[in-house]
């Protein structure tokens, strides 16, 4: 293939640097972002049909609201612990069915990825790392705490905007 | 993968790599997304440009509005596909410039005071500021080789798998949420990179406080 011929030389252009991105970004799109994205809007769907979301919303409005946040919000944390596609999938969802706020989002952000797709990642990196297991729990309970605290400290930053 | 290779990276930082990672911080900053004239072509949102519009008015994008469930999610992610190849397209031009490269060598003295892991792991933090596995995997040999302790290692992966692949992640599955944002881009994104060192550092805390007895790595590897 001419593609390996290229990224074995250093005359590797600009141009083919970008495109080399651009097709795993399309890749990346295609295959992990779009599929998450539906499951999320999907999810969102079914949980509105069947009235579940509402109580979702009181239920989680008192300790979400120590944010500043909507109870609902409580489902974008719960998905990205599951998976930050997931996590993103529902924020953008529950800001089309106007549940979320853009300021809402723009707090969610830091905290979808600081804690986001640990289930996953439990594996992926402190397996492969083969960090002690002893500390496993330790560091998914510091990921969280990271993920509320940087939630306040959003929350801090956009009064300044 | 080849031992040597983790300790120090081939890649030669010239000043093209600073500049390259200069054009990135600025690019994903939103500084110049509402500049007059050409400093505008150095902003993310700019190059990103718009969809036409369509339906009376001209209102709409092709997404339309009220639209819910599978279908509206499969148009919404259809939105944010080119956000998605432009930013992956970037950061490859970034990387390819050696712009990951200088972020590496600016950083690694800095991480014994900031996160109390030594400098050799400059490398395996960026691999895995862009994936999980490639940093795992380093981590791993880091810790074979005896280059870091036990605890150190236990301290670079809670730094690692908080928000593991920022940049990767943030720029493909966060490019979601872009257009909600009430701040620039790369705001939520360094408040990520303070909260990664400032988990790291919660781990480096308790690990002193439970006196855990830093093993020695063995030397062989």
């Amino acid at each position: 293939m001419a593609k390996s011929e290229v990224a074995a030389g250093s005359r590797r252009t600009l141009m083919d640097m970008f495109v080399e991105g651009a097709r795993r970004g399309w890749n990346i799109a295609t295959t992990n972002m779009m599929p998450n994205v539906i499951m999320a809007f999907v999810l969102i769907q079914a949980l509105k049909v069947t009235g579940l979301l509402d109580i979702i919303g009181k239920v989680f409005g008192p300790v979400m609201a120590l944010w500043g946040l909507p109870g609902e919000a409580a489902a974008v944390l719960v998905a990205s612990f599951m998976s930050m596609g997931g996590g993103v999938g529902v924020a953008a969802s529950l800001y089309t069915a106007k549940k979320l706020s853009g300021a809402d989002i723009t707090v969610l952000m830091p905290a979808i990825f600081l804690m986001g797709a640990l289930v996953q990642y439990m594996g992926r990196c402190l397996g492969t790392a083969e960090v002690d297991s002893r500390y496993w729990s330790h560091i998914i309970a510091i990921c969280v705490i990271n993920a509320l605290l940087a939630m306040w400290v959003m929350r801090a930053i956009l009064i300044f905007f | 993968m080849n031992k040597e290779h983790l300790l120090q990276t081939d890649e030669k930082v010239t000043w093209v790599s600073y500049a390259a990672l200069l054009f990135a911080i600025v690019f994903f900053s939103g500084i110049f997304s509402t500049a007059k004239g050409w400093l505008q072509v150095l902003d993310f949102t700019v190059l990103q440009g718009s969809f036409g519009t369509i339906g009376e008015g001209g209102k709409e994008v092709f997404r339309g509005s009220g639209g819910t469930g599978a279908r509206d999610g499969f148009l919404f992610a259809l939105t944010l596909m080119p956000s998605v190849i432009l930013a992956l397209g970037v950061i490859s031009v970034v990387e390819g410039l050696g712009g990951l490269a200088a972020a590496q060598k600016l950083m690694s003295p800095l991480l014994k005071p900031l996160i109390g892991i030594p400098g050799i792991c400059g490398l395996a933090l960026i691999a895995s500021l862009q994936s999980t596995d490639a940093g795992a995997g380093m981590t791993k040999t880091l810790y074979e080789s005896g280059a870091i302790t036990d605890d150190e290692r236990t301290v670079f992966a809670t730094f690692q798998i908080s928000a593991d692949a920022t940049i990767t992640n943030y720029f493909s599955s966060g490019a979601a949420l872009f257009a909600f944002l009430g701040t620039p881009i790369i705001v939520p994104f360094v408040v990520i990179l303070v909260f990664k060192i400032v988990g790291a550092n919660l781990m480096r805390l308790y690990l002193k406080k439970v006196g855990q007895k830093t093993k020695n790595s063995p030397a062989a590897a």
